[in-house]
């Protein structure tokens, strides 16, 4: 029973933080309740048994990326929107959209989340869930391991490169 | 939490007791740092107020209590406020999860007409499976305290203090995690109390398929990993910003950094946050690479219990196998007290001994010499384990 | 789960704890007269010379964004020395030597080169 309201609190505050995300108008408050929302989702993935995957979430969303987007928010000195919804037919249409994308999540979600609060069988030590996909991430999905390095020194290349545009302030001459 | 009422009364109050701990040890390393950066810079410190200057810090606490109140006219009340709260939580929590001593085994009992079973009480707050990596990801945390507080006093030396104290923070927390992973090469696993219990070992090794025992030593990792232990120790002086490395607080340069515009007891938590993340240094230093709780020949959790039972006898005290095994855990918790203040020591006196950095100079350090020497140390590492440990013979 | 509870109770009452004693901080204390000095931001007592929006380096970006790539690639590492033991024992460690190897060099390369390129010169 405890299982059961510790998992529908969590829940409520997951959906409660990354709603306030969206709708409220002062851009680093929306950035702070991201960071909340991120830091609920480690808790999700917790719950679920990946264990290191809450760990990774922490460390690099919540703790990386983030940290980035409130940095650079702060940076610039934005004021909060004058309007929280923007009117017109485009973005009316684009509001309809993403509520019927929402709402066929949401179904889904619900459908294949039958038995998730049964209780697990006999505990299995943690330690195995991590050391089982440490191993599977060395042999079976080596190519995609490899490749990720091929596509982190891409994206640091590039972004040295962006930051040296033309015309900008870190141009070399 | 517990199965029954008992054990999760135990373990919550518990859970308070270490982060009081936690709170209490920042008034005492406040004199501690007073008194001998006294001494260092011989001076007498603080010693008119009550024996030895000890009741200076109370009468601190009352100032700090009585200050005016007060919030930055074009400020946000909101995020100033929160972020003392917020900077006190990666420490507590990351406290939490390291191991203060040997689990205690509390045998079956009868109390108030019911049967209470036989208990394992962990002497930590919790016990996370994924101990190094959850320490790891609350420590990241602690750069939204300093961003919320630099941006919350609307003051453009407390942002750019804020942003300064943020990116010294990141820069060093790659240095920190690369020492860890040799750290987990050497003991295979990330849970604290596994790496702890490797080091109440005689001190071995595999070479060329024998191996090697050097009793008299014990297995800390200090001997297998002596560079990855000062690129950690360095890189924890960065995360919690203490000097050489205390740049965004720097008095007489950026005023007083990110937490200029605060006064009274918010800038107290501020100090709790930084003592609380000293403390989680001291720490993991201890439990990574000089053997946690654990001594190896003479104080390991095998031979506490048996060490305090006769003293136990001879006090007159309950010899009682759950009375025991307490006894031996206190022990082993004197143990690693006595481990952690000598590192504490360590970190106020290097404060006062070397000249704080250049902020060029300490981002150089960290992306140009610490990284790459911690990629070599955990290449090094790596490589000689696959040497050594590889059975030749087969 | 039942490892999660005690972290989010924790969590609970630090925050508790916090709002308490700057509840009791603000009980205690007087209150800042609500004038215009009061509300300027602190320079050391010299009147404010600059106003409006702070212009604030780029290369805070920068290492922001450097410092993801190279976490990530240091979290792949954590996988891999928890069971770089086991691969040992299992007779492959030169295979996974190997494999971390060529991504190491990758990474190797990524930072040698930002180096060299002195993408964060200064910092």
């Amino acid at each position: 029973m405890w299982e059961a309201i510790a998992f529908y609190s969590l829940a409520f505050f997951l959906v409660f933080f990354a709603f306030k995300t969206i709708t409220v108008p002062n851009p680093i408050h929306a950035a702070l309740y991201l960071v909340l929302t991120m830091i609920g989702l480690g808790a999700a993935f917790f719950n679920l048994g990946a264990q290191f995957i809450a760990g990774v979430q922490m460390i690099v969303y919540a703790g990386a990326v983030m940290v980035l987007f409130v940095m650079v928010l702060m940076l610039f000195d934005l004021k909060a929107e004058l309007r929280s919804f923007s009117k017109g037919l485009f973005s009316g249409g684009l509001k309809v959209m993403s509520a019927a994308l929402l709402a066929g999540l949401a179904i889904g979600a619900a459908n294949s989340s039958v038995a998730i609060l049964d209780t697990q069988d006999a505990a299995k030590p943690t330690m195995d869930v991590t050391r089982q996909l440490g191993i599977l991430l060395y042999t079976k999905y080596l190519y995609a391991f490899e490749a990720l390095g091929i596509l982190l020194l891409a994206v640091a290349v590039g972004v040295v490169a962006v930051s040296r545009i033309k015309g900008g302030t870190h141009a070399q001459h | 939490m517990g199965i029954d009422s008992f054990e999760f009364t135990v373990n919550l109050l518990k859970m308070i007791v270490i982060f009081m701990m936690m709170v209490q040890i920042v008034p005492l390393l406040v004199w501690v740092e007073r008194r001998g950066s006294a001494f260092i810079q011989n001076r007498l410190g603080p010693n008119r107020v009550g024996p030895l200057g000890l009741m200076q810090l109370l009468a601190d606490a009352v100032k700090f209590l009585t200050k005016q109140e007060f919030v930055p006219g074009r400020g946000y009340p909101a995020l100033f406020y929160i972020a003392p709260v917020v900077a006190m939580i990666p420490a507590a929590l990351a406290f939490g999860a390291i191991p203060l001593s040997m689990p205690v085994n509390v045998d079956a009992f009868d109390w108030l007409g019911q049967h209470w079973g036989p208990y394992v009480f962990k002497f930590q707050s919790y016990e996370i499976g994924i101990g190094i990596v959850f320490v790891l990801g609350v420590s990241s945390l602690a750069a939204f305290g300093v961003l919320l507080a630099g941006y919350g006093s609307n003051n453009k030396y407390a942002l750019f203090g804020a942003l300064r104290a943020s990116a010294q923070t990141i820069s060093y927390e790659l240095a920190m995690g690369l020492a860890i992973v040799g750290v987990i090469l050497l003991f295979g696993s990330f849970n604290f109390a596994d790496i702890v219990n490797a080091q109440a070992a005689p001190l071995n090794f595999m070479l060329a398929g024998h191996k090697v025992e050097l009793g008299f030593l014990p297995n800390w990792g200090i001997f297998f990993q002596p560079l990855g232990a000062v690129i950690l120790f360095a890189a924890m002086f960065a995360e919690t910003n203490r000097l050489p490395f205390d740049l965004p607080e720097a008095e007489g340069e950026l005023v007083a950094g990110y937490h200029t515009e605060y006064a009274g007891f918010k800038f107290n938590m501020f100090f709790i946050g930084e003592y609380g993340h000293m403390l989680v240094a001291s720490a993991l230093m201890v439990t990574f690479y000089f053997g946690g709780y654990t001594l190896y020949p003479f104080l390991t959790p095998e031979t506490a219990p048996k060490i305090m039972a006769p003293i136990a006898a001879m006090f007159g005290w309950s010899t009682t196998s759950t009375a025991v095994s307490l006894l031996g855990a206190l022990l082993l918790h004197v143990v690693l007290l006595v481990k952690m203040v000598i590192f504490l020591w360590i970190f106020i006196h290097v404060r006062w001994t070397l000249p704080r950095f250049r902020y060029d100079q300490l981002m150089d350090l960290g992306w140009r010499k610490m990284l790459p020497w911690a990629l070599f140390n955990t290449i090094a590492t790596a490589v000689l384990i696959l040497v050594m440990r590889h059975n030749w013979g087969a | 789960m039942s490892q999660l509870l005690p972290v989010i109770v924790l969590a609970i009452f630090v925050i508790i704890f916090g709002v308490t004693l700057l509840f009791l901080a603000s009980l205690i204390s007087e209150k800042a007269p609500d004038n215009e000095v009061q509300d300027e931001s602190y320079e050391c007592g010299l009147p404010s010379d600059t106003s409006g929006p702070t212009k604030i380096p780029i290369k805070f970006y920068l290492t922001a964004i450097l410092f993801i790539l190279f976490d990530i690639e240091i979290i792949f590492m954590y996988p891999w020395a928890l069971t770089y033991n086991d691969f040992l024992n299992g007779g492959a460690g030169v295979y996974i030597l190997a494999s971390m190897g060529v991504f190491l060099a990758v990474f190797v390369f990524g930072l040698f080169w930002e180096i060299k390129s002195k993408a964060l010169e200064w910092e």
